[in-house]
């Protein structure tokens, strides 16, 4: 697994990937999903694919890879560097969603959910294994949001695949484990090894699983907070625990796009009486529309 | 400088500090941060900038920007003053000094593409305009 890839550009999206096993793109082959990280206030969420001809299931199976969440790190990076030397019939991807990818999609004008965005980035896994030839017949996910809604998506935009989706696919379907596994160890790696982008000095790097309700990253997240810029890009600003803080304890800001509902709200409660009242800035000099327009004033005062 | 409701109170340029004062760059942001004072920019913002595919990009509180460097006209200069003491009486003088200057800064737009439309762009027109509509006219035109 390059990761250098990812470290190279971590305020974006990067995918790595295994070489396509040459019997992957000449017998029919089975496919599972997996996400790591979905849930942290910190660093990236890591997609993972596994795919293998289906005569094959039966030698993933003997390698008794399990739900990732239920392996040590260890045993988890031994699976790993395992599935990683099955290349003769073993092939995995992975999309790494930065944790300015996921604050800047969640907080766009138009906002862009994390269960839409985990969709998306499953369709781009599964076309990116179609494109490069493998002949995907069963494809299984473990669910995001309602599995069945997701389901139905997933079959719509690939009609021709046979699709489940399920709570828990990981600990059911040997693949989805298997991808399951990578996607934990690059995401594990990802945060052990992040490079900040700023020029932060020593940090403190013990902010723990990065989970909101642990202490240790509780803590860390309310130490290294700053004023004006809040938090350096290795934490999700979209995600309510860091939201708060930055709300609370950092310094105002308010953008053009989000005063436009607190104008109208007013409006709404504007008093019978100020209709009728004397229009005060009637007589009042207003500077030409082409001033106007550019916010240019003349400095009268300081 | 004359302030409209003092007539007579004056707010003095201390051009003397002028020659002192660095280059620094400035970004204009697309929101109001209410605060004056010291902010990490070295630390949190400079080093977070990358170059996009076409526009200058980077991310404050996590919300997506676009930017581009925009020169200031020729033959004139960016400005930052401060006042480091502000009068205890309205009779008293004031004074600011230089604290920078600049010759370009950097605007931000939120997820857009900087553009000619943009407030910023479209008021760096006005030095042009100005010099035209003030020129001394020509009897022969």
């Amino acid at each position: 697994m390059e990761l250098e890839k990812f470290e190279r550009n971590n305020w974006g999206s990067c995918r790595l990937s295994s070489l396509v096993p040459p019997l992957c793109r000449n017998q029919h082959c089975c496919l599972g999903i997996d996400e790591a990280g979905r849930g942290p206030v910190l660093g990236p969420m890591v997609y993972g694919i596994c795919f293998c001809p289906l005569s094959n299931k039966q030698d993933l199976e003997e390698l008794k890879v399990a739900d990732s969440k239920t392996l040590s790190e260890a045993e988890r990076e031994r699976l790993f560097e395992k599935l990683d030397s099955l290349k003769e019939y073993l092939g995995w991807a992975l999309q790494i969603l930065s944790p300015n990818v996921i604050s800047t999609s969640m907080q766009q004008r138009v906002k862009y959910n994390l269960n839409a965005l985990s969709h998306d980035t499953a369709i781009a896994l599964i076309q990116y294994a179609l494109d490069s030839g493998v002949q995907l017949r069963e494809v299984f996910v473990d669910t995001v949001g309602p599995a069945e809604k997701y389901q139905e998506k997933l079959k719509q935009r690939f009609p021709e695949l046979e699709i489940t989706v399920k709570p828990k696919a990981d600990s059911l379907f040997p693949i989805v484990s298997a991808a399951s596994i990578c996607a934990k160890v690059a995401r594990d790696r990802a945060v052990k090894s992040w490079k900040f982008l700023e020029d932060l000095g020593d940090v403190n790097l013990d902010y723990g699983s990065g989970y909101p309700n642990d202490p240790k990253t509780k803590e860390w997240l309310a130490r290294n907070l700053d004023p004006v810029f809040g938090y350096p890009q290795f934490v999700r600003f979209s995600w309510s625990t860091a939201q708060t803080i930055v709300d609370s304890r950092a310094v105002p800001v308010r953008w053009d796009d989000c005063d436009g509902d607190e104008k109208s709200s007013s409006k709404g409660s504007q008093s019978m009486l100020s209709f009728f009242a004397r229009k005060k800035d009637d007589t009042k000099h207003q500077p030409h529309r082409f001033f106007q327009e550019r916010k240019l004033e003349t400095v009268k005062d300081l | 400088m004359m302030c409209e409701n003092q007539p007579g109170a004056l707010i003095k340029m201390d051009l003397g500090s002028l020659t002192q004062t660095a280059h620094d760059p400035i970004h204009l942001l697309p929101c109001e941060i209410q605060y004056d004072g010291h902010a990490a920019v070295d630390k949190y913002f400079t080093p977070t900038i990358c170059q996009g595919v076409s526009a200058k990009e980077v991310s404050f509180r996590g919300r997506p920007l676009k930017g581009q460097e925009i020169k200031i006209p020729a033959g004139y200069i960016g400005l930052v003053v401060e006042e480091n003491h502000r009068p205890c009486s309205e009779e008293e003088g004031r004074t600011v000094c230089m604290k920078s200057t600049f010759l370009s800064f950097t605007q931000w737009n939120l997820e857009t593409l900087p553009s000619a439309d943009d407030c910023a762009m479209m008021s760096l027109m006005w030095p042009k305009i100005s010099e035209a509509i003030h020129r001394p006219v020509d009897s022969e035109e």
